[in-house]
């Protein structure tokens, strides 16, 4: 099955050592998006990189500070459902957000509202 | 697809060892001449033979065995072949086609006959767009890795650049969670793939994504390209490298 519709794409960006309540911070934005029901949300690892304060952030030996990426896509009212969350758990990152063009695919058709 | 009568062969002939962008000549011939929907091919390979620079090599000598002679050999109308050639060359390198006319007397039987995709221009300019296709690790496409399959797609249908993420925590259209764990082989994560190039492009390829992508997510956006190292294709060249870090999508 096959749907395309307009939507929005979240990109937040920090650092693997943030922690929220005691949790890694990408765990509890995941629980969070998926508490809410949005379609799509992947976390990354990057290799290297920096963003606020322009500190190298870095996987070593015994810290493990690598940068972390996390991709949301879903409809522009749900995006907006989860933006408080963001902003009482982000202490120090970036949030892009941009207007996207999606296609989704699935085995079985899944009624809007399930989402 | 192949009708009794006139047709053309064509015979690539290399060596083994060949690389063309860090991937063997033949298996690039052969994901190429696949995914632009010949009819067929046929890999053959020499047990001794010599070439332009008069060095024979056989299997005997152990130390240049991987300079044995490979033979490729397809058989396609005139003007599928004609479509084809510019980029064969391109990728046979210093290698030699020889192309015939043929008859077909019984082609071969198709179960289910594929689309041709035509062949596309690159051209780049400022603005273009992102396809980013979110899929699982162990989505498979004829027996390979989806991503995988996805990414030889691209790579014979001529789209700038394309790179796979994998991620280590996520969930998807099936609401299953993705957990990338360590110390198992088999992993079972989310991955994306990010793909750049002009919007005509993309959309020229999205017939063949909707083929191969039975359950994902495909997402497009625009993006304004603002380094972008790209020759084409009559340089030699074939791969352009997507700006990486951050886009401004």
């Amino acid at each position: 099955m096959k749907e395309a519709f307009s939507a929005r794409m979240l990109r937040i960006h920090f650092g693997e050592d943030d922690r929220w309540q005691g949790k890694p911070l990408h765990e509890a934005i995941l629980a969070k998006c998926k508490d809410l029901n949005i379609a799509e949300a992947i976390v990354f690892r990057g290799i290297e990189g920096y963003g606020a304060g322009s500190r190298i952030r870095r996987s070593r030996l015994f810290s493990k500070d690598a940068p972390i990426q996390i991709s949301i896509i879903d409809t522009e009212e749900q995006i907006a459902k989860l933006i408080p969350f963001l902003d009482s758990v982000v202490e120090e990152g970036l949030v892009a957000s941009s207007a996207v063009e999606i296609i989704r695919y699935s085995r079985v058709s899944i009624p809007p509202t399930a989402r | 697809m192949l009708y009794p009568g006139k047709a053309v062969k064509v015979t690539i002939y290399l060596s083994e060892g060949a690389t063309h962008h860090g991937a063997s000549v033949y298996s690039s011939i052969l994901d190429f001449l696949f995914y632009r929907g010949v009819a067929g091919a046929t890999v053959t390979k020499g047990i001794a033979g010599f070439g332009a620079d008069h060095h024979m090599h056989s299997s005997s000598t152990v130390d240049i065995s991987d300079h044995l002679p490979l033979k490729i050999e397809f058989i396609d109308a005139r003007e599928k072949v004609d479509s084809l050639l510019g980029k064969l060359e391109e990728l046979t390198g210093s290698g030699l086609i020889e192309v015939q006319e043929t008859t077909v007397a019984k082609p071969a039987q198709v179960s289910n006959p594929k689309k041709t995709i035509p062949p596309s221009h690159l051209k780049m300019e400022g603005k273009a767009q992102m396809m980013r296709i979110f899929v699982s690790e162990e989505d498979r496409w004829k027996n390979k890795p989806l991503h995988e399959a996805l990414v030889e797609a691209m790579r014979a249908n001529d789209i700038a650049g394309v790179t796979v993420y994998r991620g280590i925590l996520g969930y998807g259209a099936h609401r299953r969670l993705h957990k990338d764990k360590p110390l198992l082989s088999t992993h079972h994560g989310s991955v994306m793939l990010s793909a750049v190039d002009t919007a005509q492009k993309l959309r020229d390829f999205l017939p063949l994504v909707d083929q191969m992508v039975e359950e994902g997510l495909v997402v497009f956006s625009e993006v304004d390209i603002i380094k972008y190292a790209y020759k084409s294709l009559d340089d030699g060249e074939q791969m352009a490298t997507p700006p990486t870090g951050n886009s401004t999508a």
